[in-house]
């Protein structure tokens, strides 16, 4: 559990770095990972070699941005064990060398589209996500409680351990809560929480809080943010559709 | 029971996307007062935090953790645990790895529209009716959950299946995930039902699904069955398309056997 809050703590530390992809435009981040993720998985199911080259582009932007792999790929090993088990199956019901080939396509997709997500986020402050939402006429409402729930997450998790320490405690260490005291357990959180979200709301109005809020430091496109968009995009199509083709033109 | 980006195909993915958004629009013009914005910001940081909860289940030595759509909806309502909902899953996604950009739509479908805007008022609502006590709350709970990860498991199923990239037999995968999911539903749906009867002890004005029942009543059902339809023939039509181009490689494998003979 505090592993979660350190989680949390770590990427919004990356996020404030200082390099050329920290300080391009979020939108522009934002629409050239849509790019590369869609691209990496517009692929077929065989495509294993193909990709290669887009994993090279990713460790390539890691360093530009002097991201530590590491802190991205532990994150990346979470989603693992369903894609794992979902690509064995190809092993098993495709015939020999497709399968094996497959399987690792699967592996090599979704460790591609995991890592460009969180390279994003470990790029881009927070509250530069949320302003980009607003930009894209993501209703205000909506934004709003995502950052909220984002903040408030590291509040309730401490909340939640601080009361699994007391639980276990009193439980001679026991691994987890048992089922019969889940519902006061968890309901007191629940209470917990509603109150909470009373105050806020209260310390919220007399602060001034609207729902029209209006995002400050608009930033605008600079050339280096067109220049990297297109970058991208040339980068992506050109391993898609103009590379793949080479080695049947030059068979036939 | 997180979809990931690895096995959908483009085509999906962006049609879930377009369905989910829907849905999320819909939630948001029913929920246009800023009084409930904490509520839901504090509530999707209490269900991010109640997944953390490890229960220990009874006889089998190992934990989980319930995923907490119908206990948000029995809380809050319908509308607003499908928007605290998909906040969590978009933090999932984006700071924790879980599931991915695209495969967002169908998690955002498979577990916040499932379990909040389908099976909430069309399996929870109708089963405790009016005056709630402890025992309906219990039976609604179990069956409410157990249908909602029962559709959801199957829509990830439906999901792979469609997306064609993973090779699994579709009846195999399908009886796999749907019997692992009844019994994590029935035990979500036990400690569900216990958290919502120690409310009910304790302070019942808080909750949506006894308060206001009259303010949540029948949401156009017609609205969502199309959802369901909508996603459904979306996903199949647009495989269509997708499949009959055969892949860059694939035509050339075929290409290069040619070749050879």
């Amino acid at each position: 559990m505090i592993g979660k809050i350190q989680e949390l703590s770590a990427l919004e530390r990356l996020s404030g770095g200082d390099t050329y992809v920290h300080r391009l435009h979020p939108m522009v981040k934002l629409f050239a990972t849509a790019v590369f993720i869609i691209t990496v998985i517009s692929f077929g199911r065989h495509a294993f070699i193909l990709l290669i080259p887009y994993v090279f582009f990713l460790i390539f932007l890691m360093i530009l941005s002097k991201t530590p792999h590491l802190i991205l790929f532990k994150r990346f090993l979470i989603a693992f064990p369903f894609c794992f088990f979902a690509g064995i199956s190809n092993v098993i019901f495709e015939p020999a060398p497709y399968g094996l080939i497959s399987f690792f396509t699967i592996m090599l997709r979704a460790y591609l589209c995991v890592m460009a997500a969180l390279l994003l986020v470990s790029v881009t402050p927070f509250y530069e996500i949320a302003n980009s939402m607003r930009r894209l006429k993501i209703p205000g409402i909506f934004v709003s409680i995502f950052e909220m729930t984002y903040r408030y997450i590291s509040v309730l998790l401490e909340e939640v351990y601080s009361m699994y320490i007391a639980y276990s405690l009193r439980n001679a260490g026991k691994k987890g809560i048992r089922m019969r005291d889940m519902g006061s357990f968890a309901g007191q959180l629940l209470l917990r929480s509603f109150d909470r979200a009373d105050r806020v709301y209260n310390a919220m109005k007399c602060r001034g809080y609207t729902l029209d809020f209006v995002p400050q430091n608009r930033q605008s496109f600079l050339p280096k943010d067109i220049v990297f968009f297109i970058f991208v995009c040339i980068f992506c199509l050109t391993f898609r559709l103009i590379i793949p083709f080479i080695p049947t033109v030059l068979l036939s | 029971m997180h979809m990931t980006d690895a096995l959908i195909s483009p085509a999906v993915g962006i049609t879930m996307c377009v369905v989910s958004t829907a849905a999320v629009a819909y939630a948001v013009k029913k929920n246009v007062s800023e009084k409930k914005i904490p509520m839901m910001g504090v509530m999707g940081a209490f269900i991010f935090a109640a997944q953390m909860i490890d229960v220990a289940i009874p006889g089998t030595g190992s934990s989980g953790h319930i995923t907490g759509g119908i206990l948000l909806a029995a809380m809050i309502g319908a509308t607003p645990a499908l928007l605290s909902m998909s906040a969590v899953l978009i933090i999932q996604c984006l700071f924790f790895g879980d599931g991915g950009l695209l495969a967002l739509g169908c998690n955002i479908f498979n577990l916040g529209v499932i379990p909040c805007l389908i099976v909430y008022p069309l399996v929870f609502e109708p089963l405790i009716k009016k005056n709630a006590n402890p025992s309906k709350i219990t039976i609604a709970s179990i069956f409410a959950v157990v249908a909602g990860l029962q559709l959801g498991a199957f829509g990830v199923v439906l999901q792979t299946h469609i997306s064609g990239v993973a090779e699994l037999p579709f009846s195999a995968f399908a009886i796999l995930m749907q019997s692992i999911h009844l019994i994590i539903g029935v035990a979500e749906g036990i400690v569900t039902a216990a958290i919502l009867c120690f409310v009910l002890k304790m302070r019942p004005e808080v909750m949506e699904c006894i308060s206001s029942r009259e303010t949540v009543k029948h949401h156009s059902k017609g609205v969502i069955i199309a959802f369901a339809a909508i996603a459904l023939l979306g996903g199949c039509v647009l495989s269509q398309f997708a499949s009959s181009n055969p892949d860059g490689l694939e035509w050339s494998i075929e290409r290069a056997n040619v070749f050879e003979k």
